[in-house]
């Protein structure tokens, strides 16, 4: 039984890692005032970037790498969108999310022929740290994971401290507030904000990187299911703040582990569409969710307005 | 005009500014070769209507605005300010008529979020920076609360602490005293008195003649954005100023209030024991009872943030108030939809024009019927009658003096003064007996805020019902026939028009007397 329970979380904290990376982004540029719906394009780059980077390398850590790229450029795309174009924010991310959709589709095409099935030969194995993954229970779960695991764990506290604790993260949370009265003060609007997109599109191609080259080894457009939409509902339940995420993503993981799990238990004719049903679960948890948690959430006052100088 | 100018390298001028000049992309002519010059440590008001251009002014000196011509010295340099950064370095410190300030963020983070440091915040240096000044100052503030939980007054207090810890020597304050009560305006005066003897130099704007009176050393007074003349108050008085402000046009059209002489009353509306929440969750009106007759004017003194707001919002259906009842004409009201309201006879000046009183991108036309186009003849079921509408509103621009070149016209093309016109002219469309004014002058001019209170005491004396909500004292006690002072959600009095009393309803306010 408590390996079943050591297993299950070690499961959730791997289901978690893509949703909390790309949450804790998505988190950092709404403190900014942006709301970027694309990242659920972004991750399914960060995905296909990944994937072709590790499939022609045959190196994994190339692959995420380009993930990292991949999401970088196409967040960026989204900022000059948003910021230096000053097109609504809303109707950006979906044509980003179009945008990225089609990339990834036309380019898998042209580079594998119809009817081939790529995979990569391997995934990015578990580290364990020595020492620390001998101790019982703990260990197994905590310090006996991939590199995202790691990095996700690594970023929060980070991130916390550059929100918080810095010049940086104080005229990042006043912009997000009121751009204007920010720039009235003298600080660099765009050049805050587009700082804040490229940590965003690192974490959410690194998001896309860690389902792809951790989790699956086949590139589908499919992949990515809808966890980026499921990143910016979090950021909600977590309060705009990084340690609230964490909790957030860390639900959302359980459920996904949850549904893994029992569609494994089910044997027989109907499994398969039991296990359908079953992965509903992570988005019947947002919406329950968000319904409890989410009602009251106060976010930056001014997320998704546009805001041009003069 | 500029040739009173002792000398440009003069040691005594720190700023001067020479034929500024600015025309904004609409045409207007904000601005016309604008010269004046400000001595060290004196306090020179800029005095003038709204329109006259003195925010123009401020905003050029600061490098919010860049002016179309003319040039800027500061300490005889000439000098070159495209962006507020540079006004900053110079040592210009502005405090605008709407704070720059995050509401969320707190008084210390505010203030370090314009000083200069490194990669790391160190709240403590900048705690240790404020600390040093306001003690010197005598400057009283809570340094870890959040700028939304501070009244008005203290929001001021912080801006100032910031142009001061950023070094400024050059203090410009833009209608600083118009959020103010009298007892706070004292305290102010106090703070910039105390300034002037540190050798800062303050440009005060303001379009109130008395105080400009009261405390500068000398005042200069602009009309349609020219600089009329620079004078000092002991050469001037408040006539001959007020005449310069407003050009040719006679006193006669400024009015002043009859005694109210209405028999017969009838209560319009009684509220009983209302309670309401605010935004936050906390009771921000607290146990409420009033009535209002007809032909009557009801003042509601108090601080901004007192609770008059969630209660106006309560009686105009915005808000649903936590218990209590609003009776109107013998029926509870109380949870009642906007609309029913309006059935009822319940019209509403709201304070926030742009926000709640008109549609911008909306015609003037389409604005002036929002409240009637269901009824003949604008439309019939289903189809607007777009010449009936556009007559109706040409007859209520002329009968309200908007000024705009056809009905057509999108209300945001309209001056402050008037978009209220507007919004007063539609919420006397119906036949409504009770009239709800949220600070109906605020942000207007001589001219608008005089036809807006010729406004009220007409309906007054029709037999409405008003119940006047502001903050500015003055305007209370010229117009009211009661006053109910509120404070931190509460009626702590009730004054009739004889036993009225500035400085009583000012501490009232202020929660300084219980």
């Amino acid at each position: 039984m408590i390996e079943l329970i050591v297993s299950l979380i070690a499961i959730t904290l791997q289901t978690s890692t893509p949703l909390l990376l790309a949450s804790i982004g998505e988190c950092i540029v709404e403190r900014g005032g942006i709301l970027n719906l694309g990242i659920e394009g972004a991750m399914l780059i960060g995905a296909f970037t990944g994937f072709i980077g590790a499939y022609f390398t045959k190196n994994l850590l190339i692959g995420l790498l380009s993930s990292i790229i991949g999401g970088i450029i196409i967040v960026l795309i989204f900022g000059f969108l948003v910021i230096k174009m000053n097109l609504d924010q809303v109707i950006s991310a979906l044509a980003i999310n179009l945008l990225s959709y089609g990339i990834c589709i036309y380019f898998f095409r042209m580079i594998f022929s119809q009817g081939s099935f790529p995979y990569l030969s391997e995934l990015f194995s578990p580290i364990p740290i020595p020492f620390l993954s001998e101790i019982p229970i703990i260990g197994a779960i905590l310090f006996n994971q991939t590199i995202f695991v790691y990095i996700a764990l690594i970023i929060i506290p980070i991130l916390h401290y550059l929100m918080f604790k810095t010049r940086y993260g104080l005229s990042l949370r006043a912009i997000g507030e009121n751009p204007s009265i920010a720039y009235r003060l003298g600080i660099n609007v765009s050049e805050i904000r587009y700082i804040a997109l490229i940590i965003e599109g690192a974490l959410v191609g690194m998001a896309g990187g860690a389902i792809c080259l951790s989790m699956f080894n086949v590139f589908d457009t499919r992949i990515t299911a809808a966890k980026g939409f499921i990143a910016v509902s979090i950021v909600i339940l977590g309060r705009w703040n990084p340690i609230g995420v964490l909790g957030g993503a860390l639900l959302f993981g359980f459920a996904e582990a949850l549904s893994l799990w029992v569609g494994t238990l089910i044997i027989g004719p109907i499994s398969a569409s039991i296990s359908q049903l079953l992965s509903i679960l992570p988005y019947l948890v947002t919406i329950i969710a968000l319904l409890i948690g989410g009602r009251k959430a106060k976010g930056p006052a001014s997320l998704g307005a546009s805001f041009s100088r003069e | 005009m500029s040739s009173q100018i002792p000398s440009f390298f003069s040691n005594d001028i720190v700023l001067h500014v020479e034929g500024i000049r600015k025309v904004y992309p609409n045409g207007v002519i904000a601005n016309d070769n604008v010269t004046l010059s400000v001595f060290k440590g004196e306090i020179h008001a800029i005095l003038g209507e709204n329109g006259a251009g003195k925010t123009t002014l401020v905003n050029i000196i600061a490098g919010c605005i860049k002016p179309d011509a003319g040039e800027i010295y500061v300490n005889g340099k000439k000098v070159n300010i495209d962006n507020p950064r540079t006004a900053t370095k110079l040592g210009i410190g502005v405090v605008h008529q709407h704070f720059i300030l995050i509401p969320a963020l707190t008084v210390i983070e505010n203030i370090a979020l314009s000083l200069d440091s490194g990669f790391k915040l160190d709240l403590n240096k900048v705690r240790e920076k404020i600390l040093q000044i306001s003690s010197l100052l005598n400057l009283k503030i809570d340094l870890n609360a959040r700028i939304e939980e501070l009244p008005v007054g203290l929001r001021q207090r912080v801006e100032i602490l910031r142009v001061l810890c950023q070094n400024a020597n050059i203090l410009i304050l833009d209608e600083p005293t118009s959020v103010l009560t009298p007892i706070e305006v004292e305290e102010f005066f106090r703070i910039l008195r105390n300034l002037k003897e540190k050798g800062c130099s303050i440009i005060l704007i303001t379009h109130k003649v008395k105080e400009a009176l009261s405390i500068s050393d000398r005042i200069t007074i602009m009309r349609k954005g020219k600089v009329i003349k620079t004078l000092t108050p002991k050469e001037t008085n408040e006539e001959e100023l007020t005449l310069l402000i407003i050009g040719e046009k006679q006193n006669s059209e400024f009015i002043s209030l009859t005694e109210g002489n209405n028999k017969n009353k009838e209560i319009l509306l009684l509220v009983n024991n209302l309670n309401v929440k605010g935004d936050r969750g906390e009771l921000s009106v607290k146990n409420v009872s009033f009535s209002l007759y007809s032909g009557e004017i009801l003042g509601i003194a108090g601080v901004a943030g007192n609770g008059q707001k969630e209660l106006i919002e309560a009686l105009t259906g915005l808000r649903k108030p936590e218990s209590g009842t609003i009776i109107i004409r013998g029926e509870n009201v109380i949870n009642k939809k906007p609309k029913s309201l309006i059935k009822k006879g319940m019209a509403y000046i709201p304070e926030d024009r742009i926000g709640r009183g008109v549609i911008l991108t909306m015609s003037i036309a389409e604005n002036a019927i929002l409240k009637i186009f269901e009824e003949n003849p604008f439309s019939n079921k289903t189809i607007m009658n777009r010449n009936s509408i556009t007559d109706y509103t040409q007859k209520l621009m002329k009968k309200f003096g908007i000024i705009a070149p056809n009905p057509n016209i999108e209300v945001r093309a309209l001056s402050g003064g008037n978009i209220q016109r507007l919004i007063i002219a539609r919420e006397l469309s119906y036949n409504a007996k009770i009239l709800i004014a949220e600070n109906p002058t605020a942000g207007l001019d001589v001219r608008a805020t005089d036809f807006t209170h010729r406004m009220l005491l007409d309906l007054r004396s029709k037999g409405m019902g008003i119940l006047l909500v502001s903050a500015d004292l003055d305007e209370l006690l010229k117009l009211s026939d009661r006053i109910l002072v509120m404070y931190n959600g509460k009626i702590m009095k009730e004054f009739n028009r004889n036993e009225y009393d500035i400085y009583k309803i000012a501490r009232l306010m202020l929660g300084i007397e219980v």
